[in-house]
C-alpha cells in the first residue's frame, strides 16, 4: 500500500546506525585534517624562509618631535642631524634660546623633521634614539642629551647611556625596549629615488617615521643640515640652511611678527 | 680716422659695460629687498627681507655677530647706488673701483665657504637657490670681475685720453695766444 521505505527499520537497528555516524565523523575528521595540512603547510615553509622574524609588531604611539602649540604665527620645520657640528652649534647656542623664550611665549611652532645624512655613521641610530624618545614624550630630553653629548657618542656610537641620563629610568625602560630590535642599519639620506628604508629593513618600530621626514626634506629640495622652513600664519615664507646665531635670528623673527 | 673708429667702439662698448654691470648690482639689490612669498611691498615687508638677508650674511660666519646686521642692512642700498653711478658715468674710475673691490669681497666669501665646506646659499640675489658651488665662484670670478675690471682700465684709458686732449687744446690755445 505504501511505496515509501521505512526508515524506522534502520532506526530500529542500533548497529547500522552507529556505522553511518561513525563512517560521517570519520570523514567529517579526515577532510578536516587534510584541510588544515594544506593550509598549515605553505605558511610553514614561508616564516622558514623569512628569516629573522620580524618584531615590528611592538605598537608604539607617534613620535612628538614639536615644540608649542600649533597655533603659534610663526611655524618653523627644522631638519637637522644629530651628528652635524653645525646642528649642535645650531641647537646650543640659538634653538635652545628659542625654545626657552618664542616657543614658550607661544609665537612660534618647531617641527622637527630627522634628516640623518649618509656621512655621518650614527646620525641614523641618534635619530633612532630620539624617536623612541619621542614616543614617550621625551623627545625635548633625549635631542637635549644628544647635542649636549655629541662629541662623546660619536666616538664610538653608543648613545643609550646619554639618553638614559636624560629621562625618568621608567621612561627609559620604554625607549630601551623600542629600541631592542633596532639592530639593522638605520634610515639615512641618500638620493630621493631610494627608499630610505631600503637597507633598515622593517624590525625597528621608529623607521617609518624616520624614513617619512627624509621624504619631506626630498620635496623641500633640503641639501644641507641645519635647514629651517619658517611659515607666517599657515604660508611657506622662508627656507634657509646652516648657522644663524640668536641674535639674528629673533630679529627675523620679530620682523615677522610686527607685520 | 681708424683711430677714431676704435675709439668709437671702445666708448660704445664701455657704455654696453657700465649698463650690464649697473643691472647686475640692481638686480641683486632687488632680490635682496624684495618682499619674501606673499607679502606685499612694504617698509615692514623691506624690513623682514633684509633681517632673512642678515642671515644669509651671518650663515658665511666670517663676521662678527655685531657687524652682519649692519652689513646686510648696508649692502643693498649700496648695491642701488653703485648701479646708479655706473649709470651716470660720473667719478667712472671711482665707481668702476668700488665694483671690482665689492665683487673681490664677494668672491672672497664665496671661496671662504665653499672651502669650509659651508653648504650655504650664496644670497647674491636674494634667498634661494643651490648651495654655493663651483658655478657661483666661476660666474663671480670670469663673468662679473672681468667685466668690471674692464670698465676701471677702459676709464683709466678714456681719462688718460680726455686730459691729453685737453692738455694738447691748452698747449695749442696758449700757442696762439
Amino acid at each position: 500500500m505504501n511505496s515509501e521505505p521505512d526508515f524506522r527499520k534502520d532506526a530500529v537497528n542500533p548497529i547500522g546506525h552507529r556505522g553511518w555516524k561513525r563512517m560521517l565523523y570519520g570523514a567529517a575528521a579526515l577532510a578536516f585534517f587534510a584541510v588544515a595540512t594544506l593550509h598549515a603547510a605553505p605558511q610553514a615553509s614561508h616564516v622558514a624562509h623569512k628569516a629573522p622574524p620580524t618584531k615590528a609588531a611592538i605598537s608604539i604611539s607617534d613620535p612628538v618631535k614639536t615644540y608649542g602649540t600649533k597655533g603659534a604665527p610663526i611655524t618653523l620645520e627644522l631638519f637637522t642631524d644629530y651628528e652635524c657640528p653645525i646642528c649642535r652649534s645650531f641647537y646650543e647656542n640659538t634653538l635652545r634660546s628659542l625654545i626657552n623664550d618664542y616657543v614658550a611665549a607661544g609665537k612660534v611652532y618647531i617641527i622637527h623633521h630627522d634628516y640623518p645624512l649618509s656621512m655621518h655613521p650614527y646620525s641614523g641610530q641618534a635619530a633612532r634614539w630620539a624617536d623612541a624618545a619621542a614616543t614617550v614624550g621625551e623627545f625635548g630630553a633625549a635631542e637635549g642629551a644628544l647635542y649636549d653629548n655629541q662629541n662623546k657618542w660619536t666616538a664610538n656610537g653608543n648613545i643609550a647611556p646619554f639618553i638614559a641620563q636624560a629621562m625618568p629610568h621608567s621612561d627609559f625602560e620604554k625607549v630601551a625596549a623600542i629600541m631592542k630590535d633596532c639592530t639593522t642599519a638605520a634610515p639615512q639620506v641618500t638620493t630621493s629615488n631610494v627608499d630610505p628604508l631600503a637597507k633598515s629593513g622593517h624590525s625597528c618600530p621608529v623607521d617609518p617615521f624616520i624614513a617619512k621626514d627624509i621624504e619631506i626634506g626630498y620635496k623641500y629640495n633640503v641639501n644641507a643640515t641645519p635647514t629651517y622652513i619658517v611659515y607666517h600664519n599657515g604660508q611657506k615664507i622662508a627656507q634657509g640652511s646652516s648657522y644663524v646665531s640668536w641674535p639674528i635670528f629673533r630679529q627675523f623673527l620679530d620682523s615677522i611678527l610686527s607685520q | 680716422m681708424e683711430q677714431t673708429s676704435r675709439q668709437r667702439t671702445g666708448r660704445i662698448l664701455l657704455i654696453v659695460g657700465r649698463i650690464v654691470l649697473a643691472g647686475i648690482f640692481l638686480a641683486a639689490a632687488i632680490g635682496k629687498l624684495k618682499p619674501l612669498a606673499g607679502m606685499p611691498w612694504t617698509v615692514a615687508s623691506v624690513k623682514t627681507s633684509l633681517a632673512m638677508f642678515a642671515m644669509g650674511v651671518d650663515s658665511f660666519q666670517i663676521l662678527p655677530a655685531w657687524a652682519v646686521s649692519p652689513l646686510a642692512h648696508f649692502l643693498p642700498f649700496f648695491e642701488i647706488v653703485l648701479a646708479i653711478w655706473l649709470l651716470s658715468g660720473v667719478g667712472l674710475r671711482i665707481s668702476s673701483l668700488l665694483s671690482t673691490l665689492a665683487i673681490c669681497v664677494f668672491i672672497y666669501a664665496m671661496f671662504s665657504a665653499w672651502h669650509r665646506g659651508l653648504a650655504i646659499n650664496c644670497g647674491c640675489f636674494g634667498q634661494g637657490g643651490a648651495p654655493i658651488g663651483l658655478w657661483d665662484l666661476t660666474r663671480d670670478a670670469v663673468l662679473f670681475l672681468p667685466l668690471s675690471l674692464a670698465i676701471l682700465i677702459g676709464s683709466i684709458l678714456v681719462s688718460r685720453k680726455k686730459h691729453a686732449e685737453s692738455t694738447a687744446t691748452v698747449g695749442a690755445q696758449h700757442t696762439v695766444a
